[in-house]
């Protein structure tokens, strides 16, 4: 764009320069010419040009002819200033005179160097002028587009971090440009219905899964009563055995489900302040059989002093579901490596040699094919915790160890 | 021991109903709040299960109302709500346990037999099968007399195997009762294998006889002629 200004300009300023100096050449002949009759006029009044020499300001040069006839002509040419001892381009301007019967040849001059000082001043002039101009139209462009693309940007900001299932409201900033204002109006519509399919969606879900609790406990009661009936075939007692494992593994699932709803609901208001040291070992006690089970080596590194302010049911489950799924994903006879301060806890596992999608990660449902009798909600669970309390939750891969860590300071 | 079942859904309620009168209790059900107090006002219960979500009240108000007549009356408390916050309400006005629906029957009764041991004998009792002796107090067990040291879960295994004797015990219901939410049921299947094999191995070697018998694909049983 401006490359293109820049030559546009360039080349105008050539051409007005060129032009300028056709016009004043032009002025200088034609005053050359007025002169060259007045001094051919002067000679045919005078009955010697050498008498009228005297008057004259300008230099002048007359050559006899001895009958050869010279065109008319008007060139530039340089001639030595005496004085300066320089070279001075003039104009100048050739003419056949016949005074009394004899060709002259003669040359008048006129210096260009004021009028070439002259064309030299306009061009800049004009130069300073143009690029002025340019160079304000291009501030003022600026000022006024990022006026005008503002309200752009701000509603192309606010789309990137619009979140179905925050509470705010979603509000885009006046434009008095028409385009921008149908987009915003689009964009409003659109995200108003977003939202509200997403809350009857959700509504649904939360309703289905506590209307599911009464009926699920009611086919698990029954399904273990007739259990004990005793008077079953093997063959039947299987199909009923196999009913009621699938039944408790969907009670579970629902259990799951219902808690991702409160979360999300943020029904767990109360904060506590709550010593994860104290509440990670607890853990690694319960979960012991398990540990044991893969001989995984335990290095613990917990400041016993931290202590954050969250509830106290959450912070239970969030630690769980880390340290369980680093457990699950280990190697036989890994390492675990628990790292608490105040302001994070890292979590470093190892487990299979290729680091894993983070994208992929605290996706529902996302199970690794190493383990699919998982549900794949954990770590669905633990960042609905994170974003509820503000935490920064990352995963890496460094030195051959699963790395997740959440940072407890607010982003 | 008796026992009043407060539950609005009439199925789950004949379930907990036929399930305790197989363990020799006597159970009576009602449907309603109302229909709560008045049995609570007229007749004497051990213990009292209670859905928190009746149709014409809240569980935990009855169950204020229970504590009132009788402090000593043991009581479950049944929710469809997993909240901590009813689950610290209804521990903090008095009852023992509670439960999230869906539950196993299994640990409803677990549960219940551990009740009855704090009212009929203060805490201060034993539970004695054949040549096996518990001390739940002090998490003792002996057999023939020789005592034997078990791990907690083991420990734990043997008191919910005691309290459900004869009746077909799922691994299911056993990881509930054993690790509540904290395992995922496909791990800890494994590891009741091992527990019960250890336990097993353990009573057997005392010189108790073998009453774990293990019934493929679903569980165990606790069997006592």
């Amino acid at each position: 764009m401006l490359a293109i200004a820049l030559f546009v300009f360039l080349i105008g300023m050539m051409a007005f320069y060129y032009i300028l100096r056709k016009q004043v050449d032009q002025n200088i002949n034609l005053e050359l010419q007025n002169r060259a009759s007045s001094i051919t006029k002067e000679f045919d009044a005078a009955h010697s040009y050498a008498s009228q020499l005297s008057n004259m300001s300008d230099t002048i040069i007359i050559t006899p002819l001895k009958n050869l006839q010279r065109a008319e002509k008007f060139s530039d040419t340089l001639l030595l200033n005496p004085e300066t001892k320089k070279y001075v381009l003039y104009r100048e301007h050739g003419f056949v005179n016949n005074i009394h019967g004899q060709n002259y040849y003669i040359q008048i001059f006129k210096p260009l160097e004021e009028s070439d000082r002259l064309i030299i001043r306009i061009v800049m002039v004009m130069n300073l002028l143009v690029m002025m101009i340019i160079l304000t139209l291009i501030v003022v462009n600026r000022y006024l587009s990022r006026q005008d693309w503002k309200v752009f940007y701000d509603t192309i900001a606010k789309i990137n971090n619009y979140e179905v299932n925050s509470d705010k409201a979603f509000e885009l900033h006046e434009s008095d440009i028409k385009e921008f204002e149908d987009l915003n109006r689009v964009i409003i519509t659109m995200t108003k219905r977003i939202k509200n399919d997403y809350l009857n969606l959700k509504e649904y879900i939360e309703n289905a899964s506590h209307e599911i609790q009464t009926p699920l406990a009611i086919i698990n009661s029954k399904m273990e009563l007739l259990l004990q009936s005793g008077d079953m075939q093997e063959k039947q007692y299987k199909s009923v055995a196999e009913a009621y494992e699938a039944s408790n593994r969907l009670s579970r699932l629902n259990k799951t489900l219902i808690l991702l709803a409160k979360i999300e609901n943020r029904q767990f208001p109360e904060l506590k302040p709550v010593n994860p040291a104290i509440m990670i070992n607890h853990q690694l006690e319960s979960l012991e059989d398990l540990i044991r089970s893969k001989k995984i080596k335990i290095t613990k590194l917990l400041d016993p002093e931290a202590t954050i302010s969250v509830n106290p049911y959450l912070a239970e489950i969030l630690f769980v579901n880390l340290i369980k799924n680093a457990i699950r994903h280990n190697l036989t006879k890994g390492n675990l490596i628990l790292e608490l301060t105040a302001q994070s806890l890292k979590i470093a596992n190892s487990g299979s040699s290729t680091p894993l999608d983070p994208e992929m990660l605290f996706k529902r449902f996302h199970t690794s094919s190493s383990s699919p009798e998982s549900l794949g909600l954990g770590l669905s669970i633990v960042q609905k915790i994170c974003t509820m309390y503000g935490f920064q939750i990352s995963y890496r891969y460094e030195n051959k160890l699963h790395v997740m860590q959440v940072d407890f300071a607010k982003a | 021991m008796k026992i009043l079942i407060v539950e609005d859904e009439k199925p789950l309620s004949d379930s907990m109903v036929e399930y305790l009168s197989e363990e020799g209790h006597h159970s009576e059900a009602v449907y309603t709040y109302n229909d709560a107090v008045e049995k609570i006002r007229m007749y004497q219960y051990d213990c009292a299960v209670v859905d928190i979500n009746l149709p014409d009240g809240n569980g935990l108000d009855l169950i204020r109302l229970i504590k009132k007549q009788s402090i000593t009356l043991g009581i479950i408390i049944i929710s469809a709500l997993n909240s901590l916050e009813n689950r610290i309400e209804g521990l903090e006005i008095g009852a023992d346990n509670y439960l999230t629906k869906p539950f196993h029957l299994a640990e409803l009764n677990a549960h219940l037999k551990s009740i009855n041991r704090r009212i009929s004998f203060g805490g201060n009792n034993q539970i004695v099968v054949n040549e096996i002796r518990l001390i739940p107090d002090e998490h003792m067990v002996f057999v023939h007399e020789v005592q034997l040291t078990l791990t907690k879960k083991e420990y734990e295994l043997l008191l919910f195997f005691i309290a459900n004797k004869n009746k077909v015990i799922t691994k299911a219901g056993l990881a509930e009762y054993l690790w509540g939410d904290y395992m995922d049921l496909a791990d800890s299947y494994d590891f009741i294998y091992t527990h019960i094999k250890n336990l097993r191995s353990k009573l057997l070697k005392k010189g108790c006889e073998d009453y774990i018998k293990t019934i493929y694909g679903l569980g165990y049983k606790f069997e006592i002629n």
